[in-house]
């Protein structure tokens, strides 16, 4: 015959062990936000962007690291993308990741009741924002930087890559300072779209045609004859592409008569409203509903 | 306990949203204990839960919270304190143990230590075995429940429970309302329960704090509280038309059926008015068999005093 042992009632004991401050607040929402945003622990159905994304921010560049290696390298740099149109390719990925993820840090939050549970702890509205927006900046990090990082190495790897440590470390800075000033870009705008509304689907959409709308009609607008080419500024989606042009110092792509100075400009606009909107829209909302 | 020593103090508080008025000089002394917040809808519990947490400031007037100024001291106030909102919207695909340490995390405990009282906190609350599922696959009563788990595992000193039996059938009441009557009384943490079910509050609570038209109507331990407004009940042996005269010479209110006397006033206190009652017997040589108190019941109370606002 055995035994069994049951437990009964586990008490309750008060805590006398250390307590964090507000940093490790915000640690424990950086981390659960990164793995929110990433879909790990949680059903299929909510990796299934992280890896979309994955696909088509790496998958280029693995095929242009497979194309230096097996096809003679003078060919090969005809054929394959430098660091700075890579940016523009990423800006794809970026754009699903910015619509789908950031409703899901952000407006999730506020219809699940999870903002009011967060304001009734230490954390305030800027920590909070800061520690969601911290965790979106590493995750779109990941899909702005890394690509092109792999393809720097596999490049150099191939031997049409660039020679020299000091060559190297340069454009490797470019490419960080690029892949950061872009996800940042791209962070505020996620969040800008994902405070306006606690309905993920409808957040989504919106970022997704701002988006869109932003890149069709600057466009329209550019290529009017009576009006100036600089409404090319206003397409959000090129201006990774712009940005990247920029930092690496080498032509636009476009074909549009656009100044260097015009593009920071319009990258700070752009960034400087999708803060102002977040803000904005987080000092409106009401928690202890 | 004093003045200004209750957990909660609050000295002519108002508190307006754009033309709407909340508050309109509220004052306000939470004691130690399980305490029920009462008040009909809209008249201020969650504002006033949303000032304790420091979420909300105070248009004008002063309110401290556990010796703290909310508007202050918030961040470091809100580790001390637990709170259930009244929404059963939770993460859905969100283990229950994942969501209890991590609000313990966010309020300060280190993972390890937030990992192990999250899982006492569940089974605390019955959730033991219920932890690892999707707080999406549970239903309204294991979703209140693990709503006050995620308000008492990082072990505060102040809960606030916002309607926390709404939602529930007859059953899990009782056993919400035995729950949270065992943690403010066995496990030292301090309870305010906002609610607008009078019978749950009085069979739980120690105190009350009536709102009404901005204001508080009636505050303090329910005993008193009951048995303040109720008045006695005198029974005689005889001599009651001189007992009857006497009592209201003296300002009683005196209703007699046979030789029971109901007696009430509204300036004396329950002890003035058995001293009062003493003296008339005295008085008439009046004999007394029994002198009992009549006990409000809170519903009563709440009718009273909302009638007395409006």
């Amino acid at each position: 015959m055995t035994q069994t042992t049951e437990i009964y009632d586990r008490g309750y004991r008060a805590y006398t062990g250390p307590r964090g401050g507000m940093g490790t607040s915000m640690l424990s929402v950086f981390k659960a936000s990164v793995q929110r945003a990433l879909g790990l622990r949680r059903k299929f159905r909510f990796k299934i962007v992280p890896l979309a994304t994955v696909f088509i921010a790496y998958v280029p560049a693995l095929g242009f690291m497979t194309v230096a290696v097996l096809i003679p390298g003078e060919i090969a740099q005809e054929v394959v993308a430098d660091y700075a149109s890579y940016f523009g390719l990423v800006g794809i990925a970026v754009t699903l990741f910015t619509a789908f993820v950031a409703p899901e840090l952000l407006s999730s939050d506020r219809r699940t009741g999870m903002f009011g549970l967060y304001m009734a702890s230490p954390l305030q509205r800027p920590h909070y924002l800061l520690a969601k927006g911290g965790a979106l900046l590493f995750c779109m990090s990941l899909v702005t930087m890394l690509p092109v990082f792999f393809l720097l190495i596999g490049y150099w790897a191939a031997g049409i890559g660039p020679e020299g440590f000091v060559t190297i470390l340069g454009i490797a800075g470019r490419i960080l300072a690029t892949g950061l000033l872009l996800a940042l870009m791209f962070t505020l705008i996620g969040m800008a779209g994902a405070s306006l509304t606690k309905r993920t689907g409808f957040a989504s959409a919106g970022i997704a045609m701002v988006l869109i709308a932003s890149g069709v009609l600057s466009d329209t607008l550019a290529n009017m004859d009576s009006l100036s080419e600089s409404f090319a500024l206003a397409n959000i989606l090129a201006l990774p592409g712009d940005l990247a042009a920029v930092i690496f110092d080498e032509t636009f792509e476009r074909p549009f008569d656009i100044g260097r100075w015009q593009v920071v400009g319009a990258y700070v606009l752009v960034c400087t409203i999708s803060a102002a909107i977040t803000g904005w829209s987080y000092r409106r909302v009401e928690v202890t509903k | 306990m004093t003045e200004g020593s209750g957990i909660i103090d609050a000295t002519g508080v108002t508190k307006s949203w754009g033309t709407t008025t909340v508050f309109s000089g509220l004052d306000v002394s939470v004691r130690s204990g399980v305490t029920g917040l009462l008040g009909s809808n809209g008249a201020g519990k969650t504002t006033l839960l949303g000032m304790v947490l420091g979420l909300h400031q105070p248009t004008s007037g002063h309110i401290q919270v556990l010796g703290e100024n909310p508007s202050v001291a918030g961040p470091e106030l809100r580790q001390r304190i637990g709170y259930s909102p009244e929404h059963h919207d939770l993460p859905q695909d969100m283990a229950a143990q994942d969501l209890v340490r991590h609000v313990a995390e966010v309020h300060g405990l280190p993972r390890r230590d937030a990992t192990t009282r999250s899982s006492d906190a569940l089974w605390l609350v019955g959730l033991g075995e219920e932890r690892a599922r999707p707080v999406g696959t549970m239903s309204t009563g294991q979703r209140q429940r693990v709503k006050l788990a995620q308000a008492i595992a990082h072990d505060p000193d102040l809960v606030l429970l916002d309607e926390p039996t709404d939602g529930l059938d007859p059953v899990q009441r009782d056993d919400m309302l035995e729950l949270i009557r065992r943690i403010g009384t066995e496990y030292g943490i301090d309870i305010v329960l906002s609610s607008h079910l009078l019978e749950e509050v009085e069979r739980i609570a120690d105190n009350v704090v009536i709102l009404a038209g901005g204001r508080t109507v009636a505050a303090g331990p329910i005993d008193e509280l009951r048995a303040g407004g109720g008045g006695l009940t005198v029974d005689v042996t005889e001599n009651v038309d001189a007992m009857v005269a006497e009592l209201r010479r003296r300002g009683i209110e005196v209703a007699a059926e046979r030789l029971r006397l109901r007696i009430s006033s509204e300036t004396l206190d329950s002890s003035e008015l058995a001293c009062a009652v003493r003296d008339a017997a005295v008085t008439t040589g009046t004999p007394i068999r029994r002198l009992t108190s009549v006990e409000q019941s809170l519903e009563d109370l709440f009718l009273e005093n909302i009638g007395a606002t409006s």
